[in-house]
């Protein structure tokens, strides 16, 4: 079964995707913010991180560039779920490494689409 | 339930939003709550940056998920308040007091359109004033932002073939069928926010879809760009626009050139509302990053490859029949607390309760039973009283919340207090983690807030007087809760202008009331609570109709608690209030008149003696005083007071047992004092009648019943 780590400091948000991912059959991690996404990640091995961007202690830009220093994570593909989309954050998710983004609000359906065409 | 997509392997996404809806609530007030105590205690003149971060994230977070959850007129307010407060993060604007109070009472509206959605209330909120300040404060200093003038367009009947709106209220609201994605730029203006006004016609003609400023409000080239959802025809649209934005400023392309949005999943479930930020903005993938897939899209500033437009068929999110249900989401395992209703708590408290009475009766009887021969049930009796503690201890602990929900209200209250009586107040507090129980907390809540309310507009002094007496300018409010042996203590303190003696005694003798000269300081602070009596000079609208103090010694009385004031002149007052932790369990004394039994709070027990003989006076007919070490007191014969029936005539109660409540003592006689004991207080005007001089009963290990003693009400009825 493929994990996904699911960080978002809002729990509402984090009940929604994690259900979400466990409903289409997926082995979900929460996180709660970067930092301990970060502590989360260092244990296991996931097959995708979804990551919320502005958090406190630690955003998803700053995270997701954490996580490519880690070997374990190269590879692993990385979405950054933000309100956002300007070409700025965009950049910014580049340079950090990130595989994507996704706006939010999204439904669930959507981010099943997503997140299908990046695992398979 | 909507069927799967296309993509196969992983899609079932007819989840049901609603099942987060509760979650959404508590999260949204618990952010809410922080954002105003975070902004009542922001520094205008030297914001901190964490702070002000911190700020945002509040209303970022409240965004999201009214968003998410489909609560457009939430979003649509938080995401005002966002723009602001990215813009004073990010050092564009600098904050002023004005924007704290706007933003302050934006967070009250949120509070009011977060109740409507909960099903309290049905008014819309009005929050079309607040969006215009907010928006007017985002552009600056200078900057004039017309009034939308919709007038002209309101009744366009642009959208006739579009689907009816739904209704305001409803959380959920699809976009129509067959919507098209636009990327509307405008510009260059010379006054960008004009583009605003785009924002405002198409919350003005619901019909018309949605629109999204998609660089966050700000002009990065003079150029404003939105992404705008609808059925109508462009040129329709583009008609409309020219109400607001002249035409050679407007260019409309179909969804997608430049910011990477997709043409989501037409007319899919959306979530969103007209006015909102749609749903389907998209999403996308960096080409030749970490595990994007083989058909990623370009670079970023690029535009981004569409995705199939098959990618989700169009599919109502619906509440009914959502597979599995909430407990799942519900009870995720990396949460580490749990949210249950205070009515599950409640019946466990119930039930230790009973279980405390039977676990008596058993201790009760086992104390007959030989411990020779029966040394393990003994041993058990032991063990099971051990245990039945400790459960009962941790299950009101579940109870048990910090006395920061309550001090959390006041800065906000006294913020606005103040400045409508040209006050400068700063508020302290102190203990807020401090624990008291869920139902004392609500019930203490009122009468603190009226002391609250009480020290700031009679004690603290206007700011020209203080600096007159050489005080700091702004006064000093503080709150502090402790723990003290069974009782919390909470205090409310302030360095105004103290109580003045000759002013109270000679208001309580216009009020005829008794006030001798030689009254102790004690004695005299406490005619405040004496009902009618008032010492302002001039009533306000704030306080000081002369209700309240009373009242409020009144309700801390009837939760068991006692109130004390402290005052010097010049230097302020301290009003004190203790009160038992919790209202369900008692540390009692029982003592026995006749073949009853009474339980005496033993938090009022002051001391018990064997009466000698000429110890006990009539005084002026029935009266009866005892004297205790040169002080008198009324003695209270409980079998009178109660008519308790009594068949050995021959019978003399010498026991004393010496009470305190509302700082007077009275002397009980009783028979016998049968021990000391945790009692389960069952209330008995809810299950009975009021009984005078009664405050609940309980039941004794052996089955019978015991009244418990008021003994606020027995020592007031010694005074007469």
């Amino acid at each position: 079964m493929h994990s996904i780590l699911a960080v978002d400091d809002s729990a509402s948000m984090r009940q929604m995707v994690s259900f979400t991912l466990k409903n289409a059959g997926f082995n979900v991690v929460e996180a709660v913010d970067g930092q301990d996404a970060y502590e989360k990640a260092n244990g296991r091995d996931f097959n995708l991180v979804l990551t919320d961007q502005n958090m406190p202690r630690m955003d998803g830009i700053s995270l997701t560039r954490k996580l490519r220093e880690n070997p374990k994570f190269k590879t692993t593909p990385i979405l950054i779920l933000t309100t956002e989309s300007s070409d700025q954050m965009k950049q910014a998710g580049r340079a950090a490494g990130a595989t994507g983004w996704l706006v939010k609000p999204f439904d669930p359906a959507k981010l099943i689409e997503v997140i299908g065409k990046v695992i398979r | 339930m909507g069927e799967t997509t296309n993509d196969g392997a992983h899609m079932s996404a007819g989840i049901d939003l609603s099942q987060f809806f509760q979650v959404f609530f508590e999260e949204a007030g618990e952010n809410l709550e922080q954002m105003e105590r975070k902004l009542l205690a922001l520094d205008v003149g030297a914001p901190d940056d964490e702070e002000l971060n911190a700020i945002f994230r509040c209303a970022h977070s409240v965004k999201g998920g009214a968003a998410t959850f489909g609560f457009s007129d939430v979003a649509e307010l938080t995401h005002q308040m966002e723009t602001l407060l990215d813009k004073l993060r990010r050092h564009e604007l600098s904050p002023t007091a004005e924007m704290v109070d706007v933003l302050l009472q934006s967070g009250d509206a949120l509070r009011a359109q977060l109740a409507r959605h909960q099903g309290h209330g049905t008014v819309p909120i009005e929050t079309a004033d607040l969006l215009v300040s907010i928006r007017r404060m985002c552009e600056g200093p200078g900057a004039d932002v017309a009034a939308p003038a919709m007038a002209p367009v309101a009744a366009k009947p642009a959208a006739t073939a579009v689907a009816a709106a739904p209704a305001p209220a409803a959380p959920v609201k699809p976009v129509a069928a067959g919507a098209r994605v636009l990327a509307l730029t405008v510009g260059p203006l010379e006054d960008p926010s004009q583009a605003d006004s785009l924002v405002e016609l198409f919350r003005e003609i619901t019909d018309l879809g949605t629109i999204e400023p998609l660089d966050g409000g700000q002009a990065a080239d003079g150029l404003r760009r939105f992404k705008i959802t609808t059925t109508t025809a462009d040129s329709e649209l583009l008609d409309l626009c020219t109400f607001h934005v002249a035409r050679e400023s407007l260019r409309l392309e179909s969804g997608g050139a430049g910011y990477g949005f997709f043409k989501g999943s037409p007319g899919a479930p959306a979530e969103t509302a007209p006015a909102e930020p749609a749903k389907d903005l998209g999403y996308g993938f960096f080409d030749d990053a970490p595990g994007a897939p083989a058909h990623a899209a370009s670079a970023p500033a690029a535009p981004v490859a569409p995705v199939p437009a098959a990618a989700t068929p169009a599919r109502p999110v619906v509440a009914a029949a959502a597979a599995p249900r909430a407990e799942k989401a519900a009870a995720s395992p990396e949460s580490s607390t749990l949210r249950v209703s205070v009515e599950k708590v409640d019946q466990l408290i119930n039930l230790v309760g009973e279980l405390v009475i039977t676990q008596a009766m058993l201790a009760q009887n086992g104390k007959n039973v030989d411990s020779q021969l029966y040394q393990q049930l003994v041993s058990g009796l032991t063990d099971l009283e051990r245990n039945t503690r400790d459960l009962q201890e941790a299950v009101m602990s579940i109870r048990m919340i910090p006395m920061s929900l309550v001090f959390n209200r006041f800065p906000r209250m006294l913020r606005d207090l103040a400045g409508k009586l040209g006050k400068k107040v700063e508020m302290v507090t102190q203990g807020e983690a401090t624990e008291l129980d869920k139902g004392l907390v609500e019930k203490i809540t009122d009468p603190l807030t009226h002391l609250v309310r009480n020290s700031c507009d009679h004690g603290i002094e206007m700011p020209a007087e203080r600096l007159a007496r050489g005080k700091p300018e702004s006064g000093t409010i503080t709150l502090v809760a402790s723990h003290q042996g069974g009782s919390i203590v909470i205090e409310v303190r302030d360095d105004g202008k103290g109580l003045n003696r000759d002013k109270l005694i000679k208001k309580a003798r216009e009020r005829g009331l008794d006030a001798p000269d030689t009254m102790s300081d004690q004695d005299v602070w406490g005619l405040i609570f004496a009902p009618g009596f008032s010492t302002a000079d001039v009533v306000t609208d704030v306080s000081g109709r002369g209700v309240g103090m009373d009242v409020v010694k009144k309700n801390i009385t009837a939760l068991g608690g006692t109130v004390e004031i402290d005052s010097a002149e010049g230097y302020g007052m301290t009003v004190r209030v203790r009160l038992p932790l919790t209202l369900a369990i008692m540390d009692g004394m029982s003592v026995g008149v006749g073949e009853e039994c009474y339980i005496l709070p033993l938090a009022s027990v002051v001391e018990s003696f064997q009466v000698e003989p000429g110890m006990i006076k009539t005084i002026g007919g029935s009266g009866r005083v005892v004297e205790v070490r040169d002080e008198y007191m009324p003695v209270v014969d409980l079998e009178r007071v109660f008519e308790v029936p009594r068949f050995d005539f021959e019978h003399v109660s010498n026991i004393m047992v010496v009470v305190e409540a509302e700082g007077g003592r009275v002397a009980l006689l009783v028979d016998e004092l049968l021990g000391q004991q945790q009692v389960v207080v069952k209330n008995l005007e809810a299950n009975y009648r009021k009984v005078d001089d009664v405050s609940g009963a309980t039941i004794l290990g052996d089955g019978r019943v015991a009244l418990i003693l008021d003994i606020g009400s027995l020592v007031r009825r010694s005074r007469h």
